[in-house]
């Protein structure tokens, strides 16, 4: 099981990043690798992911719910998902929220998920793994930031 | 005639001339007889280690290895290397000497049929005397046609029952049809379609390729259809000499290779399995169509996955009628066999990451790269798994006439033995084992067997004074890596107290004034040189750290 628990700082005030946050499709475009598909009955969307696991790339198709908390700029995300060729899946369970001052250019993002990969390729790579869950975490934090109108996460 | 000399003598007569193993009152009376019939004994200080020795001589020689233990706690000592044998389909046959039948509470008495099963080996026992050309038959036969280790049990008391039986003993070979695997027209021609529409091909060539002689028929396959040649691990530097191989598919491979191999439109699988490592988990091939050309009925893929087109051959014949269906239909292409690539090729990416090299160590990259260049072409290498591997398998690229890696059961300790076995089947042509610290202290008793037998071996023993494997995962985890960390004595001073040779080495200087010195007269010799834990290999960077190199 991989762990996050970042808080991303963004320079921007939180009705702006809520308005970023609240948009699924804003989201998945601050996701380095990430495509949203087609939205389900359910409210679920299809995906695409590919993440880098060092050199080799292993391509996630995947079904995302995103739950949204207007009142209190919180939401959840739960995503799964699964790569043809190496059969690993992953499961994420991800909550998010948006805290600052409406008054002040600056947002604070807490952000706590799990994630769990499974599959053989999973044991060799979970270290790994870990680091590449962070850095994709800093990268996302910096295209939220770039996407808010600030420069920097 | 007792039933021990009768079974010395079955053994002559499927060919056995060396034998490696340790005396026990299970094995003395038919070691006695071997010597009496020319057969060369290799006394060991470790059972698993004759079977390694073994091992390597069936890897280098093709032919089946001989190793010997006594009943019960001999045996029992060769489960490890008798796994890996299985897992390296090494043809060999382990005489061990059975508790006798008529005491079942015999202090060595073991349930042998039973750890032969556990260990992945095939078990033969002579169960009467009047068997006994049967099951030494019967052993060499499965150890040849199934190509895998074969426990024969032999109890002791039947061991000393008369022989009167005068025919001549009938040999495994004489029974086995000696014929190649050829394929079938209509798969040659459904692979030659697929091969025809392929852009991007690369051949991928195994073990069972190099066996088969396979090499001029690939090198014109490749050039007729533009393709690039990988080669699985166990194939390493393999036909390295054409201009477009682009080294080890699989976990070895260079970012370069990965980033060719995985934009490749059909692979053609020739003696390899293609097993997760090859592959790496099929990621390294998302798109590809395979052929996979292979003289077992079927070899399963990766993933439980098949081919998508299987062509049942012997590796040669099946890629010579490849290229005789593709020029019956005048098919060439470049490829990927153009002036990008080469130069790709060329400027291929190198590891230059900068590490903080402890004082007194050296970096591991450069001195692979140095003694790649300063050992001959003509001297052998062998690989150890471990840590250190991770740089050997990579930087070492040049051809030698036996380049053997490990990583079978994912073991060490398993490469000198079978290093040894190798260099004596090879007629004692000098080699050098690259291994790691906890590699060569697992088996340090057995460099005494080196200088008894004055094997030509060199042992570089990549010293970082750790077992690197668990050190570099401990430290991914955040985990205090102490307890990974284990300090070795001065392993050259150890060397020659066992009458050997040995250096100790912190500078590159200093390791290539001793490898002149081994070349200059070639023997059992080991140099410690201490390396630096702060270089962490291609292979774990990837998967430990997520690194993208």
């Amino acid at each position: 099981m991989i762990e996050v628990n970042e808080r991303i700082e963004v320079p921007s005030t939180p009705q702006t990043v809520w308005a970023i946050l609240s948009d699924p499709n804003a989201v998945v475009e601050c996701v380095e690798g990430a495509e949203l598909g087609d939205k389900q009955e359910d409210g679920s969307f299809d995906a695409k992911m590919t993440v880098k696991f060092g050199p080799a790339k292993v391509s996630f198709a995947a079904n995302v719910m995103v739950n949204y908390e207007e009142a209190n700029k919180a939401g959840s995300v739960t995503a799964r998902g699964r790569d043809r060729i190496s059969g690993t899946k992953f499961t994420t369970e991800m909550q998010f929220k948006v805290e600052g001052d409406d008054a002040v250019a600056q947002s604070a993002i807490p952000i706590k998920a799990e994630c769990e990969l499974t599959g053989r390729l999973a044991h060799l790579i979970e270290s790994g793994a870990n680091l590449v869950i962070k850095r994709m975490t800093a990268s996302f934090a910096q295209k939220l930031a770039e996407r808010c109108g600030g420069t920097k996460a | 005639m007792k039933v021990y000399e009768r079974l010395s003598q079955a053994f002559k007569a499927e060919g056995t001339t060396n034998v490696f193993g340790m005396m026990g009152d299970g094995n003395m009376y038919w070691q006695y007889a071997n010597e009496k019939n020319g057969i060369k004994m290799h006394e060991v200080r470790h059972e698993g280690v004759g079977l390694g020795m073994a091992d390597g001589w069936a890897r280098a020689t093709r032919n089946p290895g001989v190793c010997t233990a006594t009943c019960g706690p001999g045996t029992t000592q060769l489960a490890t290397a008798f796994v890996t044998a299985a897992r390296a389909s090494s043809p060999l046959v382990a005489f061990c000497g059975e508790y006798p039948v008529s005491d079942d509470e015999y202090t060595q008495a073991l349930d042998q049929s039973a750890f032969a099963h556990g260990v992945e080996a095939a078990f033969v026992r002579m169960g009467t005397a009047e068997d006994a050309d049967e099951a030494v038959r019967k052993a060499f036969y499965i150890a040849r046609t199934q190509s895998r280790p074969v426990l024969l049990s032999v109890p002791m008391d039947l061991q000393q029952k008369e022989w009167d039986d005068d025919e001549p003993y009938k040999p495994s070979t004489s029974i086995i049809p000696k014929r190649v695997v050829t394929p079938n027209q209509s798969a040659i021609e459904q692979a030659a379609d697929m091969l025809s529409k392929a852009k991007k091909p690369v051949i991928v060539v195994g073990r069972g390729a190099m066996w088969s002689g396979a090499g001029d028929e690939v090198r014109a396959l490749a050039a007729r259809t533009g393709a690039l040649i990988a080669t699985t691990l166990q194939a390493k530097n393999w036909l390295v000499d054409d201009e477009y191989h682009i080294g080890i598919s699989g976990t070895y491979a260079t970012k370069t290779a990965i980033g060719l191999l995985s934009d490749s439109d059909v692979v053609v699988a020739v003696g390899a399995s293609l097993n997760r490592y090859t592959t790496h988990e099929g990621l390294l091939y998302p798109e590809a169509q395979f052929i996979h050309i292979d003289p077992k009925a079927h070899v399963m893929l990766s993933r439980g996955k098949g081919a998508d087109h299987y062509v049942q051959s012997d590796g040669k014949a099946g890629v010579a009628a490849l290229n005789a269906e593709l020029t019956k239909r005048n098919f060439k292409q470049m490829g990927r066999r153009t002036g990008e690539v080469k130069e790709k090729l060329a400027n291929a990416w190198e590891d230059r990451a900068d590490f903080k090299i402890e004082e007194g160590t050296l970096d591991p990259r450069p001195l692979c790269l140095a003694l790649d260049d300063l050992v001959p072409t003509d001297i052998n290498l062998f690989v150890g798994s471990g840590h250190t591997s991770g740089f050997t398998n990579i930087l070492f690229r040049k051809s030698r006439p036996i380049v053997m890696p490990g990583h079978f059961f994912g073991c060490i300790g398993q490469m000198m033995p079978a290093a040894v076995g190798a260099v004596i089947g090879s007629g004692m042509k000098p080699a050098i084992l690259m291994d790691g610290d906890a590699s060569t202290m697992m088996h340090i008793g057995d460099f005494d067997t080196m200088v008894r037998y004055n094997v030509p071996l060199l042992i570089y023993c990549m010293n970082n004074q750790c077992l690197g494997a668990e050190y570099y995962k401990l430290e991914a985890h955040n985990m205090k890596v102490d307890t990974s960390c284990i300090p070795t004595a001065d392993l050259g001073a150890v060397a020659r107290a066992f009458g050997g040779r040995g250096a100790l080495c912190r500078t590159e200087e200093e390791v290539k004034k001793a490898t002149k010195e081994w070349l200059a007269k070639p023997g059992p010799m080991i140099i410690d040189v201490r390396v630096s834990r702060s270089v962490v290999t291609l292979p774990y960077r990837r998967v430990h750290y997520g690194e993208d190199v």
